[in-house]
């Protein structure tokens, strides 16, 4: 893997190593990460693919600030992480806006209690929610919402902060197909004008190479970065993208980079 | 309770699953309706009929009677209507005084880890004490006035009001903690915007226990120690064997309660508008 200089990269995780100790004896200790190493560099698109249970919630949410990590160090610009905080934006999978709110209530809310005026953050949040493709719902609630509709709700709540990253953890996971396909080119769109630095999580190999600059693929627990593809067709993209070969060629390199990883573990329990 | 009725009500039963829903054509407000005909036919006939002792089972028209009787000239010497009024207020004070109390120490509770520690074994440990156990104890402090009374209730309302909102706090998903934080809200910011609203709906399934539990043992206090109330009523018309007004204060107890569960549910429903959704 290519390091970056020192200096040059947003993100950087060296050494991440992160054991979940359980409190009571029978349960052992997990190992999620061990060794990670991985920098992402300012106004990148990198996506994480790999087995489930390998890790990769972990490494996000040590970055996000929500885990400590047992061993190593992430930082953002050089500085370690502390703690979460609005610099970096997160999209979570499962619906996580407030369903006591309003979309519009649900979006300022952080500017709001950071004591930004209403003149302000009011009229952003407007243009916002039309960017997102919820002109007309501001006053809706979330349970009114289909899942499409929510996480669009959640990115705009994100973009408000104009954090320099955003963190998405399997954002579009739940949605059908067509939907996905919607979101993604959607979040194309908005890193054109927000241009932040983005870690994406997925399942769906397909969706990372669509998205990404670059795509890592992850080995079985504890996780560490096994291989990592570069995606060269220049953004914007569109579905033509999906049939191509390099598309093509960079699906199959990463289902079986994964999927051999999912295999080792299958073969003792078939017999 | 009247809790069940009103809360299965708009449920479709589950009976009715499959085929058999499109054969249906009889609503099952007809089959409530129905019961409480029936039931109404059953206690006429038996109390006209020579099978139960005269006077120990009074007629439906009998009760009608006692009722406009009350109604126009009262129970010992004061109106019916300052006698569910004193009721009332028994019960609502020591009940609001229970909330105004219970909802932030059971909020802070659930959300400090510390002060959860603090609070909950003490809590634990009076929860399961029948509130009526209390009640020689509220007499032998506070008299047989108001203060006693109001005291009692406030107890039992705060019980079960801050155990409620201790676990609506507790429990939020932590999604919407992350949410929160990384939002950037403060500890404050999001006790108040993020952790109050999230228990709402705990808090209000907390509030209907209370307020049935407070409505009961209001009533269990006039028993024992009163010159007014619903309570009060019933015990005296019993020693006096006035029972017909036994039966109207028991069904005015009971018509009472459930308004009061149907107000709460209704403020509940504006309140906690998502709730289930
Ligand atoms: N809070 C926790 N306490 C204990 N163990 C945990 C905790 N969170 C995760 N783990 C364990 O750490 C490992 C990695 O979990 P993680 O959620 O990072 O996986 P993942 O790669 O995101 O999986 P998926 O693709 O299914 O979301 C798993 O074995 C999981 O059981
Ligand atoms: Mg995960």
């Amino acid at each position: 893997m290519p390091d970056a200089p020192v200096g040059q990269s947003k993100i950087s995780f060296a050494g991440v190593e992160k054991v979940y100790s359980s409190a009571s004896a029978r349960v052992t200790s997990t190992r999620a990460l061990e060794a990670f190493n991985l920098d992402i560099a300012r106004a990148e698109i990198l996506s994480i693919v790999g087995p489930t249970g390998c890790g990769k919630s972990t490494a996000l949410n040590i970055l996000a600030g929500f885990e400590l990590a047992s061993a190593g160090a992430v930082q953002v610009d050089g500085n370690v992480i502390v703690g979460p905080g609005p610099d970096r934006g997160v999209v979570f999978q499962q619906a996580s806006l407030f369903p006591w709110m309003t979309v519009l209530s649900n979006v300022v809310l952080g500017v709001k209690c950071r004591g930004l005026p209403r003149e302000d953050y009011e009229p952003r949040a407007r243009r916002l929610l039309v960017e997102v493709g919820l002109k007309g719902f501001e006053g809706h609630y979330p349970y009114q919402l289909s899942g499409g509709m929510q996480q669009r709700v959640q990115i705009a709540r994100a973009l408000i902060n104009e954090p320099e990253i955003l963190l998405m953890d399997e954002p579009f996971g739940a949605l059908d197909y067509q939907t996905r396909l919607l979101m993604q080119k959607l979040l194309l769109r908005l890193w054109e004008h927000f241009r932040p630095t983005i870690l994406f999580i997925t399942h769906d190999v397909g969706e990372a190479i669509f998205i990404s600059d670059r795509v890592i693929a992850m080995t079985k627990r504890p996780g560490r970065v096994k291989r990592e593809v570069r995606v060269q067709a220049p953004k914007p993209r569109d579905y033509e993208f999906i049939g191509s070969a390099e598309f093509t060629a960079l699906e199959r390199e990463l289902v079986m980079a994964v999927q051999s990883e999912v295999e080792v573990d299958e073969v003792p329990a078939a017999h | 309770m009247g809790d069940v009725a009103l809360q299965t009500a708009p449920k479709v039963a589950p009976s009715g699953a499959g085929d058999q829903r499109r054969e249906r054509r009889v609503p099952d407000v007809a089959f409530s309706i129905g019961a409480v005909l029936l039931l109404l036919v059953l206690w006429y006939v038996f109390s006209h009929s020579s099978l139960i002792k005269a006077g120990y089972l009074p007629s439906p028209e009998s009760l009608a009677e006692t009722f406009i009787d009350l109604a126009r000239n009262g129970y010992q010497g004061r109106p019916l209507s300052e006698h569910i009024a004193i009721s009332l207020f028994r019960a609502l004070a020591g009940f609001a005084s229970g909330v105004i109390v219970g909802v932030p120490v059971g909020l802070l509770a659930g959300y400090s880890r510390r002060a959860g520690a603090m609070i909950s074994p003490i809590m634990a440990f009076i929860r399961p004490i029948p509130p009526i156990a209390f009640i020689p104890m509220a007499v032998l402090y506070f008299g047989l006035g108001e203060l006693g009374k109001i005291v009692l209730i406030f107890f039992v309302s705060f019980n079960y009001v801050t155990a409620n909102a201790q676990a609506g706090a507790a429990n939020f998903p932590i999604a919407y903690r992350r949410a929160a934080q990384s939002l950037g809200l403060t500890r404050a910011q999001t006790f108040f915007r993020i952790v109050l609203p999230g228990a709402l709906p705990q808090i209000f399934t907390g509030l209907k226990v209370a307020m049935a539990l407070s409505w009961a043992v209001v009533v269990a206090a006039e028993l024992v120690g009163a010159q007014s109330g619903l309570g009060f009523m019933i015990s005296d018309a019993a020693l006096l064997f006035r029972i017909p007004v036994v039966y109207v204060g028991v069904a005015l107890i009971g018509a009472i309660g459930l308004l009061l569960n149907f107000s709460l549910n209704l403020v509940e429903a504006k309140v906690v508008h998502w709730k289930g959704r």
